[in-house]
């Protein structure tokens, strides 16, 4: 924590400071600071000095940093380049000198700049823009420069030093007021003098220094820290400059071209090529017909493959392998039944977990099944379903695409597994999302272009893996019905504009307008199907859910996509008489639904089955008995005392129990019948038919378990901001020690705290107390005491906004904030 | 709403009775194989072949995904229609062409694919030096095996390199009494612009006169290869009718008789026979200069054929089937070894014109008695087939059947002897066999087709090439285990037109609760998937007299 107390709310005088500045910052601006930078407030800073400080720490810097844009970037390293106060000046850039030095239109520059205000990466101290002090060891070499000349010469010793003084004309030694290095700076510092020191180098040494001028500054000079001696003896050209201080030797073999040279030979610019502008997306342009219609139909098989996808792993569950995730067999085979290819199928069995339909049962030697969620998901409407796949795609870190790649021990990584959780997967397809979305009406943006801009839009995240990324979101997007031919469906744009809009998920809210728009293109359900003679029966679309369970359980499905193909066969009606539909019942269903005459084969069919059906009949018996005399079965069936044994006779010399055996043994002994045991064999093993689901529980955890912390809403952010300044109050309002009395133990004020909580409680003031929470954690706090009993104080937290009880023997220290 | 709808699988639903279904069926009939007709919905095949064949047409990948899109009821997934343009783009990437200074030579629009076939481990061997970027020489003896490997490598390459002329011999269409009809005429020209390639027509369409047509147009000597002698002599007859070509100038190439003329017919079983593992009637097709080698039943065509086809790409070929499915799934191989469908029209479209005739189909399920039932269940797994379905209890329904039909030509189709045997006597009709002379045969066919004679009971040895036009009733009492082939082969028997336009009707009479009866299934499905009207029912209500 930087104790910056004395910092109040007007510097008055004093240098001013960033947090100063940020508590001089609206709560608006502070709220649009946590909603840029959530990680600022997980959790809530104690005041703003603890905010200052953890905005200015380096992972959070760099994590904000990385969501820059090229041109913020551009921008802000030209204020680290600029503003380095071993320059010369003050440190900090006035907007002037700035777009000056960046030839970008005021415009954009304005904007770039208080977007890097808003992220509190750059503050204002007056007129002068200055970025937090980290931004300095993050971007060693801004815009392509080295270090100040200052910075580069302060290594140097001081022999090297004067010698460069001397070839440069300058008095060395101390007497030159701050020493060589200081004159060296001053006289390099200014136009003129480069241009003389330039001219001494001569023209030949030009060409080395173009080499370092945009960037990368260092070079690699063979021993170049005993190079560059008096500029009479020296050589070769780079001698002359690294005599003349035009190159600084920073290592052995190493070279760097100073700020201010650079600076000085690029004419003051900082930038070949500022990007102010994103490249523009192009591509085809294919009709908006057919990009509504190709999204919403893949849209609609996707949300069909899943169905199907989980109906069949409810059957024949695929194990959970030893190691976690799906074996490469039990995908292949998925995906032959989906007929697609295995990372299609990958994407959705990925994509049914994150959604929360997927789960391993917690079974030593697990499988995987639909969990319950999935049967309230089969009967929401078309949109809901989708919106739900799609939000789970696009916040899981899981990348279905990379399975089947090789980890670093060279196993291949399986769906569901390890390995295939990448932290910024989310963040690629909502900036692919959000790039698609951007793109002109009838534009259907190529990959390149894509790629383009978002290098342009995330220019620190490049790479191969985020390329990998971004190419797979886009394809993923396509298969699952955001794209149509390459451009974004109007679904797809209204997704991206309501995705944050409110907190519950979208396939939970009343109305979305994605959600409308895409129900408008998906087909309506049908109760009519097409029967035919060679005994198949065609759903020309999708079914009402009763009727299509009902024929799929007649019928075998032969074939799906928009419409579902059923066919009859002898085993399929045979199912349907199993699961006790009678034969009539089922010509009655068809002739119901069919819109056509039924064919006389089926009819024929469904007779000649239920005429075989049942002739054989199969019962379940736990064990029997035997006697070749009917009449002690007959007695034994008489016997009221054996009702509790469910015997059923089978026929005059059987009779079949349902009880187990030992039970039965035991029980007619009592009854004083003395049964002898016959060896055993042929019991019939019970069937359990329902279809299997995991337990609930282990399917919520699927897809909570990002790093990145997420964005809390505009609710929480002002909360936040209210708990800050409240901190803030507390750490910064002026109080005055309560002084403990003479011969009290030191370090240890207890009683005097206590002493002073209890007048503070009477007397129904206002306290500052320092506190220690349970983790450890120091903050401050106002409170307004109402009791002291059990070494606990109960008060009113002005900072948290709620009555609290603290330990006493955690509290640090106490104020009176309301005496004067 | 459309008429079309598009599975994940890959096939196309066609409801017919819309509106627009003429109209789709046209334009998806280029890039998708009919693969079942039953009455209401059509269903299609897109597969790569289908659209490669399509690319050979000259349609386009965008032609394809605008006819998606325009006829599709519901929005077609994105990743098929991209699926469809990948594997269309492939074909016709590489080309052969006939250089005149390298000979035969694959040159590729796409230097990336020539990489890729270059390094092939199954195709080294074919090629020679590499000429440049884009092309590299092949060996022309190789020209059929390359067609083949890139096929299987998926890089299905056009052919370009032209065709011999082959020996000149004047051969023109006699058309006195008769005329080709205006899709014989289109096959003909079809096959003969694109070069090389195979005609789809339905049994009793006329695939002889298409063949004929062929001939008058390539006017050259010609090889027709057939499936056994009865359609020797059948085509020879043809040709003799339908052009000007004299007996002299047909020669039969056969087990008895070995004569090369200008235009020569020879067996699939001679060819393929082997003495001490050679082929030894190799040297036909060195023995002249052939312009032309007709296949007929391509479907059927032996492997060994095929291999002996690989080295004939220099010739014209044209292939003529009424399907394109094989049972031995080498569809691959006529597509390249052959060339591409030229032309087609299904069934029921030909049907619907009267050139072929309509067809009822009926199945009368026999009960078996107790005692058959018995025995049926204790017979040897091997013997099960042939005991029911040449059960006695068969022949009286049978015998009825034929009283009913009385007056009309009426065949009786099976496949057991002894069965055929004890029917013909029962019946009093005389039985074509395997062991009956050919002479005796073409005398029963002709009183068959003169009127003499009502009833014919016939073997398998009927299934293919023999034409029986004015059969109006067949009546099957055994089959092979339900074979589709088998089961188009003996329907096309009955589609020829009848002068009186009567519709032919189609018995099979099965054994109940029997693999037989399984087999019927197939059968059943089979037909229907054809558009046949399909009924079934039971001995016992055929034997009181029910109206069928």
């Amino acid at each position: 924590m930087i104790d910056d107390a004395d910092a109040g709310r007007d510097t008055g005088g004093r240098p001013p400071t960033f947090t100063a500045w940020l508590r001089n910052r609206t709560d608006a601006q502070l709220a649009a600071l946590f909603a840029l930078r959530p990680d600022l407030v997980t959790p809530v800073p104690a005041d703003i000095a603890a905010l200052a400080s953890r905005a200015t720490a380096r992972p959070a810097v760099l994590r904000v940093l990385d969501r820059l844009d090229r041109f913020g970037l551009q921008v802000l390293e030209g204020l680290v380049a600029l503003g380095d106060e071993r320059l010369g000046g003050a440190a900090g850039v006035e907007r002037g000198r700035l777009a000056a030095a960046l030839g970008a239109g005021t415009d954009r520059l304005d904007e770039a700049v208080s977007g890097l205000l808003a992220g509190a990466l750059v503050w204002e101290d007056g007129p002068r823009l200055r970025p937090v002090s980290i931004l300095g060891d993050i971007l060693r070499t801004p815009a392509g420069l080295g270090q100040p000349l200052r910075a580069v010469l302060a290594e140097r010793p001081a022999d090297a030093l004067d010698r460069v003084a001397g070839a440069l004309g300058l008095g060395t030694g101390r007497s030159a007021g701050g020493g060589p290095a200081e004159s060296i700076a001053a006289a390099l510092g200014d136009a003129a003098g480069v241009d003389k020191a330039l001219d001494l180098a001569g023209p030949e040494a030009r060409p080395v220094l173009d080499r370092l001028m945009w960037g990368p500054p260092q070079g690699t000079v063979q021993g170049a820290s005993d190079r560059g001696g008096a500029l009479s003896a020296a050589a070769s050209p780079i001698d002359r400059l690294l005599s003349l201080g035009l190159l600084v030797p920073t290592a052995a073999d190493t070279v760097v071209l100073p700020r201010e040279i650079a600076l000085h030979l690029r004419g003051g610019a900082l930038f070949q090529q500022v990007e102010a502008d994103p490249p523009r997306l192009t591509g085809a342009q294919p009709s908006a017909g057919t990009v509504v219609r190709t999204a919403a139909g893949q849209a609609f098989t996707a949300m069909r493959s899943v169905a199907e996808l989980l109906e069949r792993w409810a059957e024949e569950p695929p194990g959970v392998l030893r190691s976690g995730g799906l074996g490469a067999r039990d995908l292949r085979r998925t995906a032959r039944e989906l007929d697609t290819d295995e990372t299609t199928a990958a994407l959705f069995v990925e994509t049914a977990r994150a959604a929360g339909l997927l789960a391993a049962d917690d079974e030593v030697g697990g499988e995987w099944l639909p969990t319950p969620e999935f049967d309230l998901w089969r009967e929401a409407p078309g949109e809901r379903r989708w919106l739900r796949l799609v939000e789970a795609w696009l916040r899981s870190p899981r990348v279905a695409s990379l399975c089947g790649t090789k980890d670093s021990r060279g196993r291949s990584r399986p769906v569901l597994g390890e390995g295939l959780d990448r932290r910024s997967a989310p963040e690629v397809r909502l900036d692919v999302l959000g790039v698609l979305a951007g793109a002109p009406e009838d534009l259907a943006p190529d990959e390149e272009s894509v790629a383009a801009r978002l290098a342009w839009l995330r220019p620190r995240r490049q790479g191969p893996a985020y390329a990998e990324l971004v190419s797979a979101a886009l394809n993923e997007a396509a298969l699952l019905g955001l794209t149509g031919r390459g451009a974004p469906a109007p679904h797809t744009r209204a997704l991206v504009e309501e995705l944050d809009a409110e907190d519950v998920p979208l396939a939970e809210r009343d109305t979305t307008s994605a959600g409308e728009r895409l129900a408008a293109e998906l087909p309506e359900p049908l109760e009519t199907v097409l029967v035919q003679g060679d005994l198949t029966a065609v759903a020309p679309g999708p079914l009402v859910p009763q009727l299509a369970r009902e024929l799929a359980l007649a019928a075998d499905v032969e074939s799906t996509g928009g419409a579902t193909v059923y066919r009859f066969t002898e085993s399929s009606i045979r199912r349907a008489l199993d699961a006790g539909r009678g034969a009539d019942d089922l010509i009655a269903l068809l002739e119901r639904h069919s819109s056509t005459e039924l064919p006389q084969p089926l009819r024929y069919l469904v007779n000649d089955v239920a005429r075989r059906h049942g002739r054989l009949r199969i019962g379940t018996a736990s064990c029997y008995l035997r006697c070749d005399e009917p009449t002690v079965l007959d007695e034994l069936s008489g016997d009221r005392r054996a009702a509790d044994l469910q015997l059923f006779r089978l026929a005059p010399t059987v009779v079949a129990s349902r009880s187990t055996r030992p039970v039965l043994m035991g029980r007619l002994e009592e009854l004083g019948y003395h049964p002898v045991a016959e060896s055993a064999d042929g019991t019939v093993q019970l069937t359990g038919t329902a279809a299997r689901r995991a337990a609930p529980a282990s399917a919520a955890s699927a897809s909570r378990d990002l790093d990145e912390p997420t964005a809390p809403n505009a609710q929480l952010r002002l909360a936040a901001v209210r708990a800050v300044r409240a901190g803030d109050e507390a750490a910064t309002t002026a109080r005055r020690p309560v002084d403990a009395p003479d011969g009290a133990p030191p370090r240890s004020p207890t009683n005097a705290t206590l002493t002073a909580l209890s007048e503070a409680a009477t007397q129904g003031r206002r306290v500052w107390i320092g506190y220690l929470d349970p983790e450890g954690r120091a903050s401050s706090r106002i409170v307004e005491p109402a009791r002291v009993e059990g070494g606990f104080l109960t008060a009113y937290d002005a900072t948290r906004a709620a009555v609290h009880r603290f330990a006493v023997h955690r509290i640090t220290g106490i104020a009176d904030l309301d005496a004067s | 709403m459309s008429c079309l709808i598009v599975q994940s699988d890959k096939t196309l639903l066609l409801e017919v009775d819309h509106e627009l279904a003429d109209e789709c069926r046209r334009t998806i009939a280029p890039f998708a194989e009919l693969e079942r007709a039953p009455e209401h919905v059509h269903t299609y095949r897109v597969t790569p072949l289908a659209l490669w064949n399509a690319r050979a047409a000259g349609h386009d990948a965008e032609q394809v995904v605008d006819a998606f899109i325009t006829y599709s009821r519901f929005p077609v997934p994105h990743s098929l229609l991209v699926d469809i343009a990948e594997t269309m783009d492939r074909y016709g990437r590489l080309r052969l062409h006939s250089d005149p200074t390298h000979g035969l030579v694959l040159h590729a629009l796409d230097t990336a694919v020539l990489e890729e076939v270059v390094r092939a481990k199954k195709i080294k061997g074919m090629l020679g030096e590499r000429i440049d970027e884009e092309s590299v020489a092949v060996h022309p003896s190789e020209r059929g095996n390359l067609k083949q490997a890139l096929l299987k490598l998926g890089w299905p390459a056009e052919d370009y390199a032209g065709y011999v002329d082959g020996e000149a011999h004047a051969i023109e269409l006699a058309e006195e009494d008769w005329e080709l009809r205006g899709y014989q005429r289109d096959a003909a020209e079809n096959f003969y612009s694109g070069g090389s390639g195979v005609v789809v027509l339905p049994c009793g369409a006329g695939k002889t006169i298409v063949g004929a047509a062929a001939m008058s147009m390539a006017r050259s000597t010609t090889l027709i290869l057939v499936t056994n002698t009865v359609a020797v002599h059948q085509w020879r007859t043809e040709l003799l009718h339908r052009t000007n070509l004299t007996e002299d100038e047909i020669g039969e190439y056969s087990g008895t008789r070995k004569d090369i003329r200008p235009v020569t017919i020879a067996t699939y079983q001679v060819m393929a026979a082997r003495k001490k593992g050679v082929h030894s009637h190799l040297e036909l097709f060195e023995a002249r200069d052939w312009g032309l080698i007709i296949y007929d039943e391509v479907h059927l065509l032996p492997a060994p054929i095929f291999r002996m086809t690989a080295d004939l790409q220099a010739r014209r070929r044209l292939g003529l089937t009424a399907t394109l499915v094989r049972e031995d799934g080498r569809e691959g191989d006529v597509f390249s070894l052959i060339g591409p469908k030229r032309y087609d029209a299904p069934w029921k479209q030909m049907e619907n014109q009267g050139w072929i005739a309509p067809a009822d189909c009926v199945e009368v399920r026999v009960n078996l008695t107790e005692s058959e039932r018995l025995a049926y269940a204790t017979a040897d797994p091997e013997d099960r087939y042939r005991f029911c379905a040449s059960s006695a209890s068969k022949t009286e329904v049978v015998r009825e059947l034929v009283r009913r039909h009385e007056g009309e030509q009426t065949l009786i189709i099976g496949t057991y002897i002894d069965q055929l045997d004890e029917l013909g006597e029962s019946l009093g009709a005389p039985v074509i066999k395997g062991d009956t002379r050919v002479k005796e045969r073409e005398r029963l066919f002709e009183e068959f087709r003169s009127g003499e004679l009502h009833t014919l009971v016939v073997s398998k040895v009927a299934n293919f090439s023999i034409d029986l036009p004015e059969a109006g009733v067949a009546i099957q009492v055994s089959g092979s285990f339900g074979s589709r082939q088998e089961e188009a082969q003996r329907l096309g028997r009955l589609l020829r037109p009848k002068t009186d336009s009567r519709s032919a009707r189609f018995y099979a009479v099965t054994a109940r609760d029997t693999v037989d009866q399984d087999f019927a299934a197939h059968r059943q499905r089979f037909l229907a998937e054809q558009g046949y009207a399909y009924r079934i029912a039971d001995a016992g209500d055929v034997l009181a007299g029910d109206e069928l």
